[in-house]
Formats: C-alpha cells, sequence, structure tokens
C-alpha cells in the first residue's frame, strides 16, 4: 500500500507562493513549487514593477529578498516550465499531474495543495468607455507606466518627448456592471498614486491628475501615499470619472466632469494613463477546473470560510492563496500565502496521524 | 439644496491668464500657506460647518480644492467674488486635514487688496468710514457710539439696540469701557507713530490702490499732523 504523502504542492511562485514555500519549508515540511515561467517572483517581476506599494522600495531588490529563502532550500522543490493538468485523490492523498512545456509528464503524490496563481490585468481593449487605448499611443495603461518609470524614460510614446501633463482614470474595468467585474480591484488606487509621486520625481516639471469615483486608500496608504501625494508632491485629485479621451492636433482631450466643483471639463493631456484592475488569471481559471474548486461569479476561486478563513476552498485539502481569490495586494498575498502554508501543514499532519499502522 | 457655482459672471475684468498665475503664485508664496493648505480629500466637513454657506453661494471647499489644484482660472474668478462672502470666522478649522480655508481666505483677500482687483475696492466701500477712523485715530468704534443717529446706515434694528444700549452692556461687559470721548482721543506720540508706521510700511500705497478718495482724505490729514511733528513726509 501506497503512504500517503505529507509533501505540499504550491502552484505559482508569486509573492503568495513564495510565501506559502517558505513557510512550509521553515516548519519541516517539503514544499513542491511549480511554476510556469522559468523564474519566481510572479506578476511584480513578470509585469516589470518599477517599484513596490506602499513601501516604494525597488521591486527587483524586494523580490529577490523574499525569493532568497527558497533558493538552494532543501525543504523547497522548484520546478519550472511546469504545470499542473490533472488532480485526483482525496486530502492528504492527491495525485497530481505535472507537465513540462515539451509536453513530458509525471505524476506526484502530496498531501495538500496551494493554488497560488494569481491575477491578470484588465485588458482595457474591453472597457465601455472610450479611452482608446489601442488606438492612441499617449493612452497608456499603469503597467506600461510601471515599465517606463522601471526605465527612468517617462516620455510620451507618440513622439518621445517628455510630458508636461498627464492624468490617471481609475477604476478602468472594476466596478463596473456593463463589464461584469463589480468588484474594486483594491490596489489600483494605491499603485496610481504611487506612480503619480514617481512621474513627478522623475519629472518635476509634469502636472500629474487623477480623475476617481472615489480614492480607496485604507489603512497606512492614507498617510504613506496618498497625503503625500497631494501635499508633497502636488498631484491634483479630481472626483469624476471621464468618459472619452479624444484626439486634437497632438494633444488628448479627456472629457468628464469635475464633479465637486460642478462643472463638465475638457482638458488637453500629453499623455493619459488607465488605471486597469485585476482579473483572474488564465492559469487561476486553468487549475480551478483541474482541481475542481469552484469559482465564484467573477471567475475567481471561492474561499468559503468569510473573513475568517480566507484560504479554504470547495474541496478539502486545496488551498487558495493571494489574487487567485480576488483582488489582493501585496500584503494579502503573503499573509494569505503564510495562512495557507498553516493550513495545508494541518491537513497532511491530520490525514497522516488517521492512517492507520 | 443645490449651491451652483456660477462661473460665468463678468462683473469684474478679466485678464491675461499669466496673470491670473502670478497672483496665485502671490497666494501661494505668503509665509502663512503652508500651514492653511495641505490637500483636500472634499469631505465637506468646513462646508458644514461655514454659516456663510447657509446664506450665499459660497463653499469654502471650493476655494480650498481650486488653490489646491492650482486652478489660477478658478482662483481669480473665486478671488473676485466668493471669498468676500467668507465672515473669517473660521468654523472651517474642523478640517481633519488640518486645513483652514478661512486662512486661505485672509491670504486671498490681502492679495486681492494689494492688487487693487476691482472686487476688492468694491468689497471695501462699505467700510470706507472704519478705515478712515481707524487710520485717522487707530480706533475705530467705542460701544457708546451704537446709536443710530451716528451710524444710520447699520439699519433700523441699531435703534432696537440703542434704546436699550445700557442693559446690552450690563448683559454683555465688555473688558475696555471706551466712550466717543476717549476713544478717538489719541496721545500725539501715539499717533504720529502710527502714521509713520502706515506710510513706512505700504499701506497707505495699498489704500491709494483701492480707494483713491479716501487715500487723498487720509493724507491732507497726516501730512499736516506728520508736519507739524517735523516729519516732511511725502504720499506719492
Amino acid at each position: 500500500m501506497r503512504m500517503p504523502s505529507s509533501d505540499i504542492l504550491v502552484i505559482g511562485g508569486g509573492p503568495a507562493g513564495i510565501q506559502a514555500a517558505r513557510g512550509i519549508a521553515d516548519l519541516g515540511y517539503k514544499a513542491i513549487v511549480v511554476e510556469k515561467r522559468d523564474r519566481l517572483g510572479g506578476m511584480p517581476d513578470e509585469a516589470g514593477y518599477a517599484a513596490l506599494t506602499p513601501d516604494m522600495r525597488d521591486t527587483g531588490e524586494a523580490i529577490a529578498e523574499m525569493v532568497a529563502p527558497i533558493l538552494d532550500n532543501p525543504g523547497v522543490e522548484l520546478r519550472f516550465g511546469t504545470t499542473a493538468t490533472a488532480c485526483t485523490g482525496v486530502a492528504g492523498d492527491f495525485n497530481v499531474t505535472l507537465q513540462k512545456a515539451d509536453g513530458a509528464a509525471e505524476d506526484i503524490c502530496v498531501g495538500s495543495v496551494i493554488i497560488c496563481t494569481g491575477f491578470k490585468h484588465f485588458d482595457p481593449g474591453r472597457e465601455t468607455q472610450q479611452y482608446g487605448y489601442y488606438q492612441y499611443d499617449d493612452v497608456i495603461t499603469l503597467v506600461d507606466c510601471e515599465r517606463m518609470l522601471k526605465a527612468k524614460n517617462f516620455v510620451r510614446p507618440s513622439n518621445g518627448e517628455v510630458p508636461e501633463r498627464v492624468c490617471f482614470i481609475q477604476c478602468v474595468g472594476s466596478r463596473d456592471r456593463q463589464i461584469g467585474n463589480e468588484y474594486c480591484s483594491k490596489v489600483c488606487c494605491g499603485v496610481a498614486s504611487k506612480e503619480a509621486i514617481e512621474i513627478r520625481q522623475q519629472v518635476p516639471g509634469c502636472r500629474v491628475f487623477v480623475f476617481y469615483i472615489d480614492m480607496r486608500m485604507y489603512g497606512y496608504w492614507e498617510n504613506e501615499i496618498y497625503w503625500p501625494a497631494q501635499e508633497k508632491y502636488k498631484v491634483n485629485y479630481v472626483k469624476g470619472i471621464a468618459t472619452e479621451v479624444v484626439r486634437k492636433g497632438d494633444k488628448l482631450i479627456v472629457k468628464g466632469e469635475d464633479t465637486t466643483l460642478r462643472r463638465p471639463m475638457e482638458v488637453p493631456m500629453d499623455m493619459v494613463i488607465l488605471s486597469v484592475g485585476m482579473e483572474p488569471s488564465e492559469g487561476t481559471e486553468a487549475m480551478a477546473k483541474v482541481f475542481g474548486v469552484k469559482q465564484n461569479k467573477y471567475r475567481f476561486i471561492e474561499t468559503i470560510g468569510g473573513a475568517l478563513d480566507t484560504v479554504s476552498t470547495t474541496v478539502s485539502g486545496i488551498f487558495a492563496a493571494g489574487a487567485c481569490t480576488g483582488p489582493a495586494d501585496l500584503e494579502d498575498s503573503t499573509s494569505s500565502g503564510g495562512a495557507a502554508a498553516m493550513k495545508a501543514i494541518a491537513c497532511v499532519r491530520k490525514a497522516n496521524t488517521q492512517i492507520p499502522a | 439644496m443645490e449651491f451652483p457655482l456660477d462661473l460665468s459672471g463678468s462683473a469684474y475684468r478679466d485678464v491675461p491668464f499669466e496673470e491670473k498665475e502670478r497672483l496665485l503664485d502671490e497666494v501661494k508664496s505668503d509665509l502663512r500657506f503652508q500651514d492653511v493648505m495641505y490637500g483636500c480629500y472634499e469631505c465637506g466637513i468646513c462646508v458644514a460647518a461655514c454659516p456663510s454657506a447657509r446664506f450665499y453661494d459660497f463653499s469654502p471647499r471650493v476655494i480650498a480644492q481650486a488653490v489646491a489644484r492650482e486652478d489660477a482660472d478658478l482662483v481669480y474668478t473665486l478671488m473676485n467674488d466668493s471669498i468676500w462672502d467668507c465672515s473669517q470666522c473660521f468654523s472651517c478649522d474642523r478640517c481633519p486635514r488640518a486645513n483652514s480655508p478661512g486662512g486661505l481666505i485672509t491670504i486671498m483677500r490681502e492679495v486681492a487688496v494689494n492688487n487693487a482687483l476691482q472686487t476688492a475696492r468694491k468689497a471695501l466701500e462699505g467700510y470706507e468710514r472704519i478705515i478712515y477712523k481707524i487710520m485717522s485715530t487707530g480706533t475705530q468704534v467705542s460701544p457708546d457710539m451704537l446709536q443710530p443717529d451716528a451710524f444710520p446706515d447699520w439699519g433700523t434694528h441699531v435703534h432696537e439696540i440703542a434704546d436699550n444700549l445700557e442693559i446690552w452692556r450690563r448683559a454683555l461687559p465688555p473688558e475696555t469701557l471706551h466712550t466717543t470721548e476717549t476713544g478717538w482721543s489719541i496721545d500725539d506720540k501715539t499717533i504720529i507713530e502710527l502714521y509713520l508706521i502706515w506710510h513706512m510700511t505700504g499701506v497707505m500705497d495699498m489704500i491709494k490702490g483701492v480707494d483713491e478718495g479716501l487715500f487723498m482724505i487720509l493724507v491732507d490729514v497726516m501730512e499736516e499732523r506728520l508736519e507739524e511733528a517735523g516729519y516732511d513726509v511725502e504720499f506719492e
């Protein structure tokens, strides 16, 4: 008879997965991390974020520091270019098929699984306003902006000139019944404000506006990002969302309402940055199916414990952490990664003690 | 209830955008500015607390917001209109961001006066006599001056107050018991120093900008007293 395994499979090597694997190894268990890319770091690394929100640490440096403890760690087995394609069994005794990019498959036996497959950025081509992301070079997203800031080359894509006026448009793809994403993506207010500060640092002559519905800067994000952006870096927050961006000469005209001053606005901008929200990644959708866990109406993996248990799914022994369960910031992702490690270990210990000698 | 902000008014002179920016810069470069304007998240507490907002098309939030956004056009509009509706009671100082829209308005008014904006002149018209009295005697009114025949323009309710002035005074005992007689009789040294201060600190230039008639009257009074005291002062 095959002995059940106490190994824990972690799917996804982003912040949540890294934290989960580290916790599992630290507690004396073995984590098998599968990552479809050829490196760890998840979305902050893949998308090339300049600095992390809210502490503005250099992303490369911060992620390297996070990754270090699970590299060359006997408690962590890293499998790159690999995905999970099938799963059978029950809590404490799962059989999971792993497949490499070249098609080579292997079955492994694990006691528990933690899905950490994260989110993808909303595709601004699907927004229901008329922002013209695919029409105008100078309309970019938060993600494009991160890359430019990282390269210290914040210029107008259309002509390479340094911009004098740029604006962020918040809630693109979030809080929108027409699109179907009724949720708030949670991080975009902070990320946009962080980028606004970076723009003001890199291009001091450039005026920065943020058009918003309401600013969601919870906890310390208020005093660490929002207030400094306004007070120290003179970022202009205007309550009111644009409905349309049109080109006039070599400028973009942003049309909307300045709601608190009660006037319609048509303001010229050199660049428009769309604050795109989060949607479940393709990996998240695929893993939900492979492991048979229920997805919520927005196709994120559903957790069943409400506010008191953020990592248990509808299948016993299968846990989920980070942004695969819904919009999450780094604090959420690492916290839930740790919580999932604890739950997964509890699961395999319980299963092992129940096996008759 | 809505308080639409009428931005179409043209009761004052339009000026080039650069001039509006210069005025805004003057407001922002005031030493007090950093203590009255941090950032605004438009919670509306200042408007909720504001007595003027109950009666006028006036919003301290809009003033703070316009300045925070460095909207030179709107700031110019407000400096020509809305800022004069403020009663300077500073109820708005309860702002959770520690802004002081009232303090901001103080600065904006001073900039409006120092630059002799048309509306500053208009707003100060009603205070001509008070300014005259303060500048020529160093004091304004004493409690017993509150009589209908002394200040008929204070309105009909002054009768009611004046009729029972003694009772009012007992109910609200002021620290000072100044009377008309003592209030306006200032010793020579004090009045000469006062006139020299008005002259040397630029107050007279400011008065000339906002009220030329008043300026001429004051110059007559001051020149004579100063000359008697041995000062040869030229008011331009």
